[in-house]
């Protein structure tokens, strides 16, 4: 279970709140889905869970199956089960796709006492589960990310999702950018994901994509602050009204 | 009064004495003919007059040689070593299948080299054997003085004692390694000199390492003259891996003919103190030549890579890419200077010298010089330094990758693209990829 209790974040080198007391709680087993407008503080929750250090955390906690994770450098919450796609996948020129996901993969494994995968059972790996998503081997020879569309970041996140095996996926904004075939094939990736030991938050600014990922619950993020908590209706709701009420309810 | 002032002589300090006084003991014993012997008076008269280069010599003003150097080392004795020695210093470089010539202290060691399974149009020879022959003399005689208003130079003419005369014609998968190793237990001094002459349409790799077994300080002044015909294809290689006591003065003097491909890569970890010089010349037109280089320094070690690349003929194209990985109050130095004559229309000259610094201590000086006599030409340079991008930090630690491994995989991506020169020599490509690993396995 992820608890998000009282989160207060800044940024490091200025004074102004992001998040503002954030309440949450996610269950093994279920998909959430935050929504609300640009600037709410979304993604800088995600990088907050994933454990990025340009924020400062003044007041609360995050617990992931009851323990705190705020001490945990990144590469130990990665080791922990956390995983975020991130909403801008960054590019890194000389590193092949391929040497750093088998990097990434023989990291968190030894971290959790499994022990590294031989290059034979890596490959096997690899080859099924970018078959699932349409990544060719091709795409992973190249440099991390460079020159990918969008669409191919997008889904390269996922298959990081898929081979890292976490057990808290945090997805910012994995629609953003893509067509709706490319939704499809990321969708049908992220729930294929699913099960009773994962929970799931789904952050975007979008309906669409709940179409394809169903959440349990739908909570707004307005101005650093959870502002509504409801069922998948919600964000149907949402669609409809836009999020001017909540931006004024905040204020 | 202007009695006095003729009088007065040069201040030399105790290196420059030493340097001097070695020539005086040794010269008789030094390998050449009549030729070679004026060309190394010659040259240390250009020495005596000139003495170490220091920093306000324009060339040498971030190297400071007279200061680097407080006194000039006795020369290396010769001695031996046994091969599994030579074999762990070389590392995954001896995997790599060549016709291997190996300069031990200065001297050519025929057990630890194979130059007999040299094949046809490949002649190999101790250049102390070439110096002694009349026609290779005196031809050599007259390269020898091109360089000699650089003092380096001339103390290499001055004081070499050996080191490897090569002949190429035709292709050859196989590449030529010279391996230059110093055993020395006790402060030495080791000067090599090569010459490689590589024929019309030929095609070669030539690979030139510079290892150290022993732990004493070594000052090793290397230089190598390379000649190639039209339409040949060369692959040039330098790593040097020697201890941190050692000072490396290295000096390529390249000719290149019309339409030949001269790839170069030089890759340094070693030597407290590392000065890599190329000096290029395009004689024949629509010749390339692409120049790489990889440097990893850590402690108080300093590395200047220093160009001057002369497009004396029309539509060359000249091309660098330098990069530099600096921790700790290490200096990285980057020198290019691009000369097109009036001639040499449609010059396509570029460089890039970009450095990585791992420590706030860490610095990089980049003086790039464009000196363009043409109007129809396309020159360009560029130079950026900085640390680790954070951004790319977190995203492979956020992936489960350790801080430290994180590190290296940037490091090793940033030096990678320079090496992925040699991408299609796949065990060479490893063997120095591995060098930086190496190096970034070593950090405290
Ligand atoms: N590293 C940062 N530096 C400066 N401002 C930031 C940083 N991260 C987020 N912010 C600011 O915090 C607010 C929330 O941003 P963000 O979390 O990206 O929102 P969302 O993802 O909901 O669009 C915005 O006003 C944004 O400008
Ligand atoms: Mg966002």
């Amino acid at each position: 279970m992820l608890e998000i209790k009282n989160l207060h974040v800044k940024i490091e080198e200025d004074d102004t709140e992001i998040l503002r007391g954030v309440d949450l709680t996610v269950p093994k087993g279920e998909i959430h889905a935050i929504m609300g407008p640009n600037g709410s503080g979304k993604s800088t929750l995600s990088y907050v869970i994933a454990g990025k250090d340009d924020y400062e955390v003044t007041e609360g906690d995050i617990l992931w199956n009851g323990e705190s994770i705020l001490e945990l450098s990144p590469d130990e919450r990665a080791a922990a089960g956390v995983f975020l796609a991130f909403q801008y996948p960054i590019e890194i020129p000389g590193v092949a796709t391929m040497t750093f996901l088998r990097t990434a993969v023989n990291a968190v494994r030894v971290a959790r006492g499994e022990g590294e995968l031989s290059v034979a059972d890596f490959m096997r790996f690899v080859k099924e589960k970018s078959a699932e998503l349409n990544i060719s081997m091709e795409m992973l020879k190249r440099p991390l990310n460079v020159g990918f569309s969008g669409g191919e970041k997008k889904r390269n996140e996922v298959l990081q999702m898929a081979m890292l095996e976490p057990s808290l996926c945090v997805l910012d904004e994995t629609d953003s950018g893509l067509d709706i075939d490319a939704i499809r094939i990321v969708s049908d990736g992220v729930n294929r994901l699913k099960s009773p030991e994962k929970a799931m938050l789904v952050i975007t600014h979008y309906q669409r994509l709940l179409d394809y990922i169903v959440p349990d619950k739908v909570h707004v993020l307005s101005k650093g602050k959870i502002v509504k908590t409801g069922g998948k209706e919600l964000a149907l709701e949402l669609e409809e009204s836009g999020y001017a009420e909540f931006v004024n309810e905040a204020a | 009064m202007g009695e006095a002032a003729t009088k007065l002589t040069v201040v030399r300090n105790p290196a420059e004495e030493g340097f001097l006084k070695t020539y005086a003991d040794i010269a008789g014993t030094l390998p050449g003919t009549e030729k070679i012997v004026k060309a190394r008076r010659d040259a240390m008269a250009v020495f005596e007059e000139l003495g170490l280069p220091h920093r306000r010599v324009e060339e040498w003003k971030y190297t400071d040689l007279r200061a680097a150097i407080k006194e000039a080392n006795p020369v290396a004795k010769p001695a031996s070593v046994d091969a599994g020695a030579l074999k762990s210093a070389l590392g995954a470089l001896a995997d790599v299948d060549a016709i291997r010539v190996v300069l031990l202290d200065g001297h050519f060691a025929a057990d630890l080299s194979n130059v007999d399974d040299a094949g046809k149009g490949m002649r190999i020879m101790p250049l102390a054997e070439a110096l002694g022959d009349k026609e290779f003399a005196a031809a050599h005689a007259e390269i020898a003085n091109v360089l000699e208003h650089d003092t380096s130079v001339a103390l290499n003419t001055g004081l070499m004692t050996d080191g490897a005369a090569i002949r190429i014609s035709g292709p050859h998968e196989t590449p030529i390694h010279i391996v230059h190793a110093t055993t020395a237990q006790s402060a030495s001094l080791v000067t090599t000199r090569n010459t490689v002459s590589v024929g019309a349409g030929a095609n070669v790799t030539l690979i030139e390492s510079f290892v150290s077994l022993g732990d004493a300080g070594v000052q090793v002044n290397t230089v190598t003259h390379v000649g190639i015909g039209d339409d040949a294809h060369v692959v040039h290689v330098k790593v040097q891996k020697e201890n941190a006591e050692s000072l490396h003065l290295a000096t390529w003097a390249v000719e290149l003919s019309a339409r030949c491909h001269y790839d170069t890569l030089q890759v340094t970890t070693g030597a407290a103190l590392t000065r890599n010089q190329i000096y290029l010349t395009f004689n024949g037109e629509d010749a390339k030549a692409h120049m790489n280089a990889a440097y990893l320094q850590r402690g108080k070690q300093h590395c200047d890579s220093t160009l001057v690349i002369d497009h004396i003929v029309p539509g060359c194209e000249s091309r660098e890419l330098y990069k530099g990985v600096l921790d700790d109050q290490a200096r990285g130095v980057f020198q290019g200077k691009i000369m097109v004559k009036p001639e040499a229309q449609k010059t396509d000259g570029k460089q890039m010298a970009q450095a990585l610094l791992l420590s706030d201590e860490a610095e990089f000086d980049s003086k790039p010089e464009l000196e363009i006599f043409a109007d129809d030409v396309v020159c360009g340079h560029g130079s950026t330094s900085g640390a680790i991008d954070d951004e790319l930090l977190f995203y492979l630690r956020a992936r489960g990758i350790p801080e430290k491994k994180a590190r290296a995989l940037l490091v090793q991506a940033f030096v990678g693209e320079a090496i992925a020169i040699i991408e299609e020599h796949e065990k060479l490509y490893e063997a120095l990829m591995g060098i930086a690993e190496d190096w970034l396995s070593e950090a405290v």
